[in-house]
């Protein structure tokens, strides 16, 4: 066990620290080395409302993938929770739920905040997965916010996205139908052991039936009860196929491009925020339209300020 | 008042299993601006060290109400060492007799809040070892 020793944690621990708390100008200025090839970690994003049980999902998960890739770089689990808009801070609760797994050596679990995210996801995510990556892990769980019916930006972070959803959730079933319903590649029912979760079940299998391709992956429906061990195998082994399928049938260079994609859109999103509240002026102006010129135009400004930067790397602060 | 960017590990070390004042204080800290992380009940000094060092915290506060905290205290110290996160600060809190005090700031720890204390008071405290 090299890549995770007492040293490497702590050295893996600051990384991330510093990454997640870059400023736009600072992640982009950063040296990012070369992206990581798709498939040589597998990411594995688990996403669904508050209280599905994800976190408790991923803690039966994690046993079982790491019984696989113990050899093989181990499993790290990023969990992100909500920031309060406001204080700023943020209870960081998913850990807790990870009791059973939270001492096994080739695993690490790491905490984050979402920042000025708001799309179930936090600040530099895809740099913070590539230096997770570049630490050698074989896998990593990501579990986001938990979410509501339109944060789709997970899709373009994971390979595979599986959904937590729970027995009677009806109405809320409808309500997702045309969100992020579509987007999953498993769903699990959790807390099947509740009534109506052989209901629930057959519903997603409808929408999801429904909205299949020619010649697309058909996302499994799978019930997972707490006391039934069989019911994370059956889980463990949709993953394990899903990624094999992609890494068959799914094209590297695309994945690259939406990868590419959702990190330079997240930049900017978050650069006109930086714009805004530096520059409350820039709101002032007599009409929306002349805000909107402005803020674009301060915006293009920005590539004096990142050349100045390169030359001159900050150190913490913008 | 802000811990604005902190990262704060609560921990209850030990065998006592009342956290209801960690929590008080956890949720302080969060109105405070701070990211803050639980470990749960009953957590060895190694898992505390550990879990230290994955989040990457700027401070780990210990609640304790067992009266072993001189023991869990060097030992929680001892397995950061090992894990190289010696510059970690700790803090105490808890049932702490007054005679421990000096004891304990001497064993390395930034300060110690016992319950007797104002919140508010913790807080600027916490801030100002932090800044």
């Amino acid at each position: 066990m090299t890549r995770l020793d007492p040293i490497a944690r702590r050295a893996l621990g600051r990384t991330l620290s510093r990454l997640a708390t870059a400023s736009v100008a600072e992640s982009v200025s950063q040296d990012p080395g070369p992206a990581p090839m798709p498939f040589e970690t597998a990411r594995i994003g688990f996403t669904g409302a508050p209280g599905a049980g994800k976190s408790t999902l991923i803690s039966r998960l994690a046993k079982r993938r790491l019984a696989v890739c113990r050899e093989r770089g181990g499993v790290a689990v990023i969990g992100i929770d909500p920031t309060s808009p406001l204080s700023g801070g943020s209870i960081l609760g998913d850990r807790i739920r990870m009791d059973n797994v939270a001492n096994e050596s080739d695993l690490y679990i790491r905490s984050l905040s979402s920042r000025a995210s708001h799309d179930g996801l936090t600040d530099n995510i895809a740099d913070l997965l590539n230096a997770v990556e570049s630490y050698g892990f074989r896998e990593i769980l990501l579990e986001t916010v938990g979410v509501g019916q339109a944060e789709h930006a997970v899709r373009h972070a994971v390979d595979t996205l599986v959904m937590v959803l729970q027995p009677n959730a009806g109405d809320a079933i409808q309500a997702m139908k045309s969100g992020i319903l579509e987007l999953a590649d498993i769903y699990v029912i959790n807390k099947a052991d509740l009534t109506g979760a052989a209901r629930t079940a057959a519903e997603v299998r409808g929408i999801v039936q429904h909205h299949r391709g020619e010649g697309k992956w058909l996302p499994p429906v799978i019930k997972v009860a707490r006391d039934r061990p069989e019911d994370i195998t059956a889980l463990d082994n949709a993953v394990s196929d899903h990624l094999d399928w992609s890494s068959r049938w799914r094209d590297s260079a695309e994945i690259l491009r939406l990868r590419r994609r959702y990190h330079v859109q997240s930049l900017i999103a978050r650069r006109v925020l930086e714009v805004l509240s530096d520059r409350p002026e820039l709101l002032e102006e007599v009409s929306v339209r002349d805000s909107y010129l402005r803020t674009v135009q301060a915006l293009t400004k920005d590539r004096h300020l990142l050349s100045e930067t390169r030359e001159n790397p900050p150190d913490g602060k913008k | 008042m802000s811990l604005k960017g902190k990262r704060i590990l609560i921990a209850k070390p030990g065998l006592d299993g009342h956290d209801v004042g960690a929590k008080v204080i956890a949720l302080a800290l969060r109105d405070a601006g701070a990211d803050v992380i639980y470990t749960g009940l009953r957590k060895s000094s190694e898992y505390i060290a550990k879990v230290a060092v994955d989040e990457d915290v700027d401070v780990v506060g210990l609640s304790m109400l067992s009266g072993s905290h001189m023991e869990l205290v060097n030992e929680t110290m001892r397995c950061l060492e090992a894990y190289d996160a010696g510059d970690i600060k700790v803090f105490v809190g808890g049932t702490i007799p007054e005679k421990d005090r000096e004891a304990l700031l001497k064993a390395g720890v930034c300060g110690v809040y016992t319950s007797e204390m104002p919140l508010e008071e913790v807080l600027s405290a916490i801030e100002r070892q932090l800044s």
